[in-house]
């Protein structure tokens, strides 16, 4: 065996990429598939060396000068250990840096923004600062009582995260085998929540980011509980405050509770007498109780018609077209079919 | 272009999701960051000797992190298929988190237990996108500044910076499978919450987001409530003519697959619960003595197994009783995410030991 107390290893960049550098190497033999004896350099995470028998970390060999770089084809992860052996003998361990940047991601918001959500609370999201890593929402994403106790169970562990394509929002959703009645965990284990016991949806600092570093604070929303809510949502029960002709003065329309904030962004609009779209800025109203539209032109006379996607839920799943458990002996929970529900006020 | 309709192309995966062999051994790989499943001819090296018998592998997950360059704690086995010919077996791998993350499909020699990564670019690829058509008024977008050449160049006054817009509405694979000519993809919506399963003819068909096979799946719980929720697990069984179907809510659910025709309302019965707490993860259907058998990986208990001539005896539950629905037997196999059919004597299986390290292992038909 040659000694390689000569082969100095480096963190190194060649062709633009990040690699793994040997200087001292050529004084030993030539390296496997290039020109001479073969030397073997093997790389492989630290932590897969006890196994013996994992794979080499896949990547190329590359003459740079009198040195050898070993490219990777997967990008070296941040702070992962990697040992590197000649021959089978190991001369170098190093260790990627981590991210060590200081904290600038928050959460900028808690859906949903009632401050009372009935029992049977289906869905929230959170909203934060920047793109998020996955995988982190079960460690870091909890419902507490007040008293700081999780209620254990009460969010659904999804395997796959329900993130935006962003990744700056995330969905989730109460056990919803817990809120359907009849089912056996419904029965066995009760409603994640408690009518009358405050709780609060909390996101720990340790969430990370896209770059691997925790947030800048955690953040928390608190919630009163309130009875549950079973029936449709139904736009012909909104009450519309319909703006003057010529003005371009917002139409103002209340839903009587509070809507599904992912939903309600989506769900409304709102049609000329022409039956075209009227253009316009749209805001959703506090606790997604109401929703309003100021047009960029004067409202025309005529009939208009909010149009509302049948899909549009409440905070507890109940839609425009259906209820979120359907009670089959209960005539008013029959489904109200899959098509657009139009709401129609003339400017006056 | 193949048989097919495959081109030679690239499946470039933003995120690794759940895979399942189709015909000629192509196979469907979906993508939940875009919402798109591939169908890719993964020019399997078999043909030689296939292999055969039981399969087991140790720290498949250390095993892979060391091919991919990180540690165990940084893959994530989203699906596991095995090739119906050559017996080799393949994993959809999410390697890293968040900025570093990339979505890689590896393949494990069933001879030598050798693992490699399977190239996604020039190859025969076909692909076709699964989300709900977007709703006309839906602009709704997130705008991020990105880190590479994504996305689109704007001036703001004197300055000149990139934006990438996203929508803001996504849908997640959660499973999918082929029968006779179609793909099966369940999902989960990130804003509603429905029970949505496309089928999907494969050949793809130009502009075939399967918007006209959307069909809803409705359960009814204990005769009085009839609900949707979305799929989380399913598994083809009785030749193709039938789908076992679990929840995000957790019951057991039968419906034939005759009856979903686009625009029907279809109802399934419930054959069983898993109870409290309790997910369903993965489900597969083997045989055992010439009678077939489904069986259930779930978060709470070892696997569920259940006879199909009890899932056709089984009449919907109405009434509360335990245990809840169908006969089964509970295995004492814990920590099991993933199942696959090996072979006709093996079924595959991932699986977690208490330390949280992840192994292969072939269950032997027989003897579950």
């Amino acid at each position: 065996m040659a000694d390689r107390g000569g082969v100095a290893v480096s963190w190194s960049r060649h062709g633009g990429a990040d690699c793994i550098r040997l200087a001292g190497l050529a004084g030993l033999a030539g390296l496997a598939g290039l020109a001479g004896p073969a030397v073997q350099v093997r790389i492989h995470p630290a932590t897969a060396v006890a196994l013996g028998t994992a794979p080499p970390t896949a990547g190329r060999l590359l003459r740079d000068g009198p040195d050898t770089c070993f490219l990777p084809r997967f990008p070296f992860l941040d702070g992962t250990a990697y040992v590197v052996t000649v021959d089978g003998a190991v001369v170098a361990e190093l260790t990627r840096a981590g991210a060590d940047d200081a904290a600038t991601t928050e959460v900028l918001a808690i859906h949903p923004s009632a401050a009372t959500v009935p029992r049977n609370l289906l869905r929230g999201y959170l909203w934060f600062s920047a793109p998020m890593s996955e995988g982190q929402a079960a460690g870091h994403v909890r419902l507490v009582d007040d008293d700081g106790d999780v209620l254990a169970g009460a969010l659904l562990a999804t395997e796959q995260e329900l993130w935006d394509a962003g990744r700056r929002r995330l969905t989730v959703l109460l056990d919803p085998a817990r809120i359907k009645r009849g089912l056996a965990p419904h029965r066995e284990a009760g409603y994640p929540l408690r009518s009358g016991a405050p709780f609060r949806l909390v996101v720990d600092d340790g969430f990370r980011d896209a770059r691997g570093r925790r947030l800048r604070a955690g953040a928390e929303r608190r919630y009163q509980v309130g009875d549950d809510e079973r029936r449709h949502v139904d736009p012909h029960a909104w009450t519309l405050r319909v703006p003057p002709i010529g003005t371009t003065a917002p139409l103002q329309v209340g839903f009587g509770r509070s809507l599904d904030h992912g939903l309600v962004a989506r769900c409304l609009r709102v049609v000329g007498p022409e039956g075209r779209p009227v253009d316009g800025v749209a805001d959703v109203g506090a606790e997604e109780r109401s929703w309003r539209l100021a047009p960029r032109h004067g409202w025309a006379p005529g009939p208009h018609r909010l149009v509302v996607d049948p899909v549009l839920e409440d905070l507890a799943g109940n839609s425009v077209g259906r209820v979120f458990d359907r009670d089959l002996a209960r005539r008013t929970d029959d489904p109200r079919g899959a098509r657009p529900v139009a709401v129609t006020f003339h400017p006056a | 272009m193949t048989e097919y309709g495959l081109r030679v192309g690239r499946a470039e995966l933003g995120s690794a999701g759940p895979i399942t062999f189709g015909p000629a051994g192509i196979l469907f790989l979906a993508d939940n960051a875009a919402a798109t499943v591939y169908a890719v001819d993964v020019a399997d090296p078999g043909g030689r000797t296939a292999g055969s018998g039981p399969f087991d592998l140790t720290d498949v997950d250390a095993r892979v992190g060391s091919l991919l360059g990180g540690d165990a704690a940084d893959i994530s086995i989203r699906d596991l298929a095995v090739h119906p010919d050559s017996g080799n077996i393949y994993l959809s791998v999410q390697r890293g988190h968040g900025e570093q993350a990339q979505a890689v499909l590896v393949r494990i020699d069933r001879a030598d237990a050798s693992i490699s990564d399977v190239p996604l670019t020039d190859v025969p690829v076909a692909s076709v996108t699964i989300a709900d058509a977007p709703a006309p008024d839906d602009e709704r977008v997130d705008v991020i500044l990105p880190l590479g050449d994504e996305g689109e160049q704007i001036t703001v006054g004197s300055r000149t910076i990139r934006i990438l817009r996203r929508p803001i509405r996504t849908a997640t694979v959660t499973d999918i499978a082929y029968v006779d000519g179609a793909l099966l993809v369940a999902g989960l919506s990130n804003e509603e919450f429905s029970s949505k399963l496309r089928r999907i003819p494969f050949p793809f068909t130009d502009g075939a987001d399967a918007a006209g096979n959307n069909l809803e799946i409705f359960h009814v719980s204990h005769g009085k409530w009839e609900t949707a929720a979305p799929i989380r697990t399913f598994v083809p069984f009785d030749g193709g003519r039938a789908i076992l179907a679990s929840y995000t809510c957790t019951p057991v659910v039968h419906f034939p697959l005759a009856e979903l025709a686009p625009g029907t309302k279809v109802v399934g019965r419930t054959v069983a619960e898993l109870g409290a707490m309790n997910q369903p993860l993965d489900m597969v259907s083997f045989v055992q003595g010439g009678e077939e058998y489904l069986l259930v990986a779930n978060t709470s208990h070892g696997l569920i197994k259940i006879a199909r001539r009890d899932i056709d005896a089984q009449a919907p539950l109405t009434e509360p009783t335990e245990p809840v629905g169908v006969p089964r037997e509970t295995a004492d196999l814990q920590g099991i995410t993933r199942l696959a059919n090996l072979d006709g004597e093996h079924v595959l299986a991932l699986q977690t030991d208490p330390d949280g390290r992840r192994h292969l292992r072939s269950l032997k038909s027989a003897s579950l």
